[in-house]
Parts: structure tokens; sequence; C-alpha cells
């Protein structure tokens, strides 16, 4: 790509930066609903050096660990047993098709009551938003492995955790990869949301904070923030996958 | 331009092509390879020219460039003794993938030829009714692609390509994706529909029989870089019989110099 | 057999006695797990006084407002960034970045500027709905064969032409998955934005105003309907994409 080019890509984000410090200069609105970008980096600084932002960003990354690592370990459980054993899905796979449909934002309300807003309802919320991705993408991966593979252990007549270890999973991880990227994206969105609605730590909480003292700097930049984190959990996942599928058609 | 003449005179007189000193290169990690080198033929109105190579030899490119989607070549192509600019409705064509649109019906397919025609809905129903019945595939209209067989599917892209009536036929490898029945029935068909229709043809393929049962002339194109080498005028007339005795002595001496040294 | 094929009703019904019997232990057990009984009191009261029916039909309008909106756009700009490079180029860094925070967490910026009331809510929907049909456009126009796009070239078809009659069809595939993506995140964007957006009807809204005074068997019953309206959406839109989508070999 000639150089020309490759600033192109540069001009719409730039222009928009342009125009939002030319409107914010020019006193259009009020200086409280649209604050100047150096402002807003100014808040960005100061967040930074009083170690609030990384106060906030901690809280809500362990939420997301701890509630992510529950619920996508779960999930990759379920989902295997239930790929492999039809007792585990005749008895399961109704029920589960059926909570699968409830969208965790709507959970929320619920889960406030039955909780509270301490961190055992977000830590169940991510929970619960990862496991079901997981579960989904573990026995949609396992069964689409060839029937072959499986016949090939039954004439060597592999023992059950062999079968598991060696060539359920390992054949069904590009799929599950897949399916704990969404989920960790999803976690994030619904644990920013969860704090949004209640907290009293987190990204989320300062976003809400900043919006109810009319500071819209603190709101970008937290917006901003969740929207860089969101990126980079998103982008890493995806470079993990890539390097699976390359794998997987080398092998072929 | 793109007015059908609502039938053909007796003697064709239109659809000549000449290609003149026509080169292409493609560039390979940065050099030109010549794919196509020197070429010069001319093509009468009316006539079946058969072009045989092995693959590769750019027998392929040499159709894409003269049905206008390769614009980039050295040389001229004259339609008519007109330069070519761009693709025209007075030139078809039938790929060896029938590339029939899978989200229309085969008359749908066969009547988006028409679509950029002076024609009133019910001249180009009829057209399009005409070349379903023309190949063969009466009772198909409302078939989907995947409904029909490959043998099929074939036919309904020789309908698309000569539902515009138009001055040259491009066939590249019609029927290379077919098996060998199906092939040879078709192979008959195109040759009632040729006499019928009486367009100019240039057919490329690597089946040696085929070229000489179909064409009035057969050239052989030469690979690395491709370039036109022996050409066999058969003069015989048309409807023929497969199993004719020139026909049969053109194959074993083309098959011997394409294959045996 | 027949009793083999009930075997997936043992766990729901486990489920249901627990919730009951966890609801009868004490007071405040009573309190989180309502009996069934209470649920089916105030389902009947919310049928009876419309409540149900107006928030319900008051989420679905949004969401069907913002999701035509989405889609309307997405294919546009989806569209325009497929064939012209050079918008692609000038549209695509800032749609990407824009993309990547999370639906809700615009809720606040939104809300601090366009208040607390429709605008908001359709803007947030029809945002969610963009982002899926944008991607989507985008794939499917860039993966049209490019055999079939010979035949409009051969076929001397007009830039338009070739758009309508092959581009297009040929992303549908593509750019029905992303009706069905838009879809589900329109709908969970709606309620969200209602709970977060406290005013005007919608079941988010009802389930905020039970969460304030602790009316759980309200929410049980939102909860239910949102699942259930998601389903009954979803289910609908794939017969409607099947069924547009027909001229494909079925495998």
């Amino acid at each position: 790509m000639s150089p020309f080019k490759a600033l192109t890509w540069l001009v719409s984000p730039l222009a928009l930066l342009a125009l939002w410090a030319a409107v914010a200069d020019a006193a259009l609105f009020p200086a409280n609903l649209l604050v100047p970008p150096l402002e807003v980096w100014r808040s960005f600084a100061d967040l930074l050096a009083t170690g609030e932002l990384q106060e906030h960003l901690a809280g809500s990354l362990s939420r997301l660990s701890l509630g992510f690592a529950a619920g996508a370990l779960a999930g990759l459980a379920f989902g295997t047993a239930m790929a492999l054993s039809d007792t585990v899905e005749a008895y399961c796979a109704p029920l589960f098709h059926t909570l699968r449909q409830i969208p965790s934002i709507a959970l929320i309300p619920m889960l406030v009551l039955l909780l509270g807003i301490d961190e055992t309802f977000k830590v169940v919320i991510v929970a619960k938003t990862a496991f079901f991705p997981v579960a989904l993408a573990t026995v949609e991966g396992i069964r689409a492995i060839p029937r072959s593979h499986f016949e090939v252990a039954a004439v060597y007549r592999l023992r059950w955790p062999t079968l598991v270890a060696r060539i359920a999973l390992p054949a069904a991880v590009p799929a599950i990869v897949t399916g704990v990227r969404v989920a960790l994206t999803r976690a994030w969105v619904v644990l920013v949301a969860c704090e949004l609605l209640a907290a009293d730590s987190g990204l989320g909480q300062m976003i809400e904070m900043g919006r109810q003292m009319l500071r819209i700097d603190v709101v970008m930049v937290g917006v901003a923030i969740t929207g860089v984190i969101g990126f980079a959990l998103d982008f890493s996942l995806r470079r993990v996958e890539r390097r699976l599928s390359g794998w997987q058609v080398a092998g072929r | 331009m793109n007015a059908i003449a609502p039938s053909f005179p007796a003697h064709v007189q239109t659809g000549a092509l000449s290609i003149r000193n026509l080169s292409k290169t493609y560039p390979l990690k940065g050099r030109p390879v010549p794919v196509l080198q020197g070429i010069d033929l001319d093509i009468r109105p009316g006539e079946f020219v058969s072009i045989l190579g092995a693959s590769g030899c750019g027998k392929s490119t040499l159709l894409r460039l003269i049905v206008g989607l390769d614009p980039d070549y050295q040389g001229q192509i004259l339609l008519d003794g007109q330069p070519l600019n761009g693709p025209g409705l007075e030139r078809g064509i039938v790929f060896q993938d029938h590339r029939l649109f899978p989200w229309m019906t085969l008359q749908q397919n066969i009547a988006l030829a028409l679509k950029n025609h002076d024609l009133g809905t019910a001249q180009k129903q009829r057209l399009v009714d005409e070349h379903i019945a023309l190949v063969g595939l009466r009772g198909y209209e409302q078939a989907y692609p995947h409904q029909l067989s490959g043998g099929m599917a074939q036919r309904g892209a020789i309908a698309r390509a000569l539902v515009n009536k138009p001055k040259v036929l491009l066939l590249d490898e019609p029927f290379g994706a077919l098996d060998a029945l199906t092939r040879v029935r078709l192979q008959q068909e195109l040759q009632r529909i040729w006499v019928q229709e009486r367009c100019t043809v240039i057919m490329v393929t690597h089946d040696i029989e085929e070229a000489l049962y179909l064409g009035d002339r057969v050239i052989v194109m030469e690979a690395n870089p491709g370039r036109i080498g022996e050409q066999v005028q058969l003069e015989l007339a048309h409807p023929r019989q497969r199993d004719t005795a020139l026909l049969f002595q053109h194959k074993q001496r083309l098959l011997a110099q394409l294959v045996g040294h | 057999m027949k009793l083999r094929n009930l075997r997936g009703l043992l766990l729901p019904l486990l489920l249901i006695g627990a919730w009951e019997l966890a609801s009868r232990q004490d007071a405040a057990g009573a309190y989180a797990f309502v009996p069934l009984a209470t649920i089916g009191d105030a389902l009947v009261e919310l049928l009876g006084n419309g409540e149900l029916l107006v928030n319900l039909l008051a989420s679905l309008a949004r969401t069907s407002a913002g999701l035509a909106l989405g889609i309307v756009g997405g294919v546009a700009l989806g569209a325009l960034m497929a064939l012209s490079p050079l918008a692609n180029r000038l549209v695509a860094p800032l749609f990407h970045a824009l993309r990547q925070v999370p639906m809700l967490g615009w809720i606040p910026l939104i809300a601090l500027w366009l208040g607390n009331g429709e605008a908001s809510k359709l803007l947030i929907v029809s945002l969610a709905a963009l982002y899926p049909m944008v991607l989507n456009t985008f794939e499917g126009l860039r993966q049209v064969d490019v055999r079939h796009r010979e035949v409009g070239q051969v076929l001397a078809l007009g830039r338009w032409q070739q758009l309508r009659l092959v581009l297009l069809p040929a992303a549908l595939p593509s750019i029905a998955t992303g009706v069905l993506q838009a879809l589900a995140f329109a709908w969970v964007t709606a309620v969200g934005s209602e709970l977060f957006l406290a005013s005007g009807a919608g079941l988010g809204n009802l389930m905020m105003n039970a969460e304030a005074g602790a009316r759980m068997e309200i929410i049980v019953i939102c909860v239910l309907c949102i699942g259930l309206c998601g389903y009954l959406m979803t289910w609908l839109s794939t017969l409607l994409a099947r069924r547009l989508l027909r001229w494909r070999p079925t495998r």
C-alpha cells in the first residue's frame, strides 16, 4: 500500500476529532454537554494520575475474569457431556435451549432482587453470560467432528477420558475458541451494563457517576476505555483463532 | 446496435472477426510472462472454429479477451471491422460451468440477457420461450438451477447466450464438466442448433473429437507462450456423422501430433 | 418410547419444584422466590389490566422501528463500503472504532445528549441493528463469486442493474444472517435501554418498576415474556429467510 493510501485510513477519525474540537470551540452547545477533546484528554490524565481509573479498571477486570472463568469452564464441561452422551442430552437439552433464549440483560432486575447488588450478582451474571455461548460452541464443535475420528477411537479401544482429551476436545478447539471469543465480548458488555445499573466500583460505575454529576468528560473517558478493552479482548482471541485455524488447514 | 433481427437471412454477412497481432502478458512475481503472442486470425461470418489445445495454452484467455472481460492486451480485435470496447450483447459466451444465477429460475436467467433490449414484454417472453424450446428444456421454465442436472443447466447457459441472437458465440470448453454420454448428446444438440442459427462460433476445447466433429476449421494452439499452430480445414457439410473416415484420419494425425512423438 | 421423550421435562419440573419449595421455607424465601400461585395471580392481573400488553407492544414497536432503520442504514453503508474502496478507506476506521464500545455503554452519553426519551432509545436500538447489518452486507458483497460478476458484465448490465440483479441477490444469504443477528441485538438492546432510561412504556420499564416495588412475580413474567418473544421473532425470521432463499440447494 502506498503511504498516501495508508494515510486515508486516518482521514475520518481525524476529521471527526477536528469537527468535535471546532464545534466545542465555537460554543454552539453548552460547555457541560460538549466538552472539547483536550479537556477529555486532561480528565483522562487526571483519572490516571490519581489512580482512580486503575482502581475501577481493576475492579471490572477481576469480576470479568472470575465470572468468565467459572462460566466458560462450566460451559466447556457441560457442552462436552451433552455432545458425547445421549442421556445427558435427553435430560438437559430442552432446559438448556429454553434458558438460552433469555438475554442476560433481562435477568439483571431478577438477580438484583435475589442476590442484592454485591459482587455475587455481577460474577453470577457474567458467568451465566459466558456459560451459554461456550456450551453451545462446544456441543456444535464436537458434533461436527467427522464420525471417522470416533471410529478410529473405537478401533483402538480408547477409554472415555482419552477420547475426550485426545480426540473430542482438540478437534473441536477452533469452534470452541470462537465460542469463547463471543462469550468474552458479551460478558464484557453485560458486566459494564450491570455496573452502570448497580455497583459501587468499576468502569460502569465511574461512567454512571460521571453522568449523575454531569461530568461528560469522565463519561467519555469511560466509554472510550470500555471500547478499548472490548477491542483488546476480541482482538487477542481473534489472533488465537487465526493461529488455530491456520494449524488446522496446515494439518489437513 | 442492440436490436434483434427477427430472423436471420439465409446467407450470414455479419459476425466477421479479425484478430491482429494479439499479445497478452500476465505479471508473475513482478515479471511479465507472455500468455498469448502474435495471434493473427480471421474468422468468416457464420464459421464454426474449434480451437484445440492443452490446458494452460492460453485458449481460454483468448476467449476472455474477445468477449471483453479483460481490456489489458496488445494488438487488435475487430468485429465486422470495428474495434471492440468492453463486453457487448453482439457477443455471447458459454463457460465450462453453467454460471446460471442460483437465485433465478431458468426463465428469469435467460430473460436477464434481454434486460437491455428495446423489446416489449410479450416479445421478450416469446424469445425466452423459443430458446428454452430450442435447447429442449420446455417444462423446466420455473426450475432453479440447483434443480437441474449438469447437462440441463449447460443447455440453459447455451439458451442464455443465444437469446440475444449474438453475431459471435464463444464457447469455453462448454462440455468439459459433463459426463461422456451427456457430452456426446449435447455436441449433437449444439450442431443442430448451430445449423439452425448459423452465427459465428469459436469453441475452445481439449477434446480432439469434439473439435473435429463440430468445427469448419480446427486451430491447434501451442503453449508457452500461446500461439497458433497448425490449422485444419474441414470441407464437410453439417450436420455431420461422427464416424466419417475423414474425421477419423484427422483425429489419428492430430492425436499423434499432440500426444506422441 | 414415548416415556423416553419425556426425560427432557424432568429437569425443568425439578427446577420449578425447587423454586416452589424455596418459596415456602420462610418469609425471606417467599420474598425472593415468590410462590407459583402468586406468579399466576400476577399474570392474570397484568393481562386483565392490559399492562403486559401495553408494555410488550411498546418494546416490540421500539424494536421494529430500530430494526427497520438499522437494516436500511446498514445495507446502504455496507454496500457503499464494499463497492467503493475510497468510501471504505474513509468510513471503515471510524465505523470499526465506534463499534468497539458496548451498545449499552453508549447509554449514559446518549442520555446526556438526547435525554431519557424515545429518541435516545430508538438511536441505541438502531445502532445495535446497524452493526451486524453493515458487517454482513459488506462480507456478502465482497464474497460474490467472480464468475457471477463476469456474467453480469458479459450480459452488458449497467452498474445499477449489476447491483440489483447480481450483487445484492448473491449477498442475500449473508444479509439474511445479518438480519437475524440484528433482530436479536435490537430486541435485547430495546429491553436493556428501557432498564436504563426509565421513561415511557416497555417491558424493561415494567421490570424496573417491579424491582423498585420488590415484585418478583412481575419480573419473572417479564423475563419469560422477553425470552418467548425473542424466540418467536427469531423463528419467524428464520422461516421468512428460508422462503426468500428457497433457490438455495437444500442439503
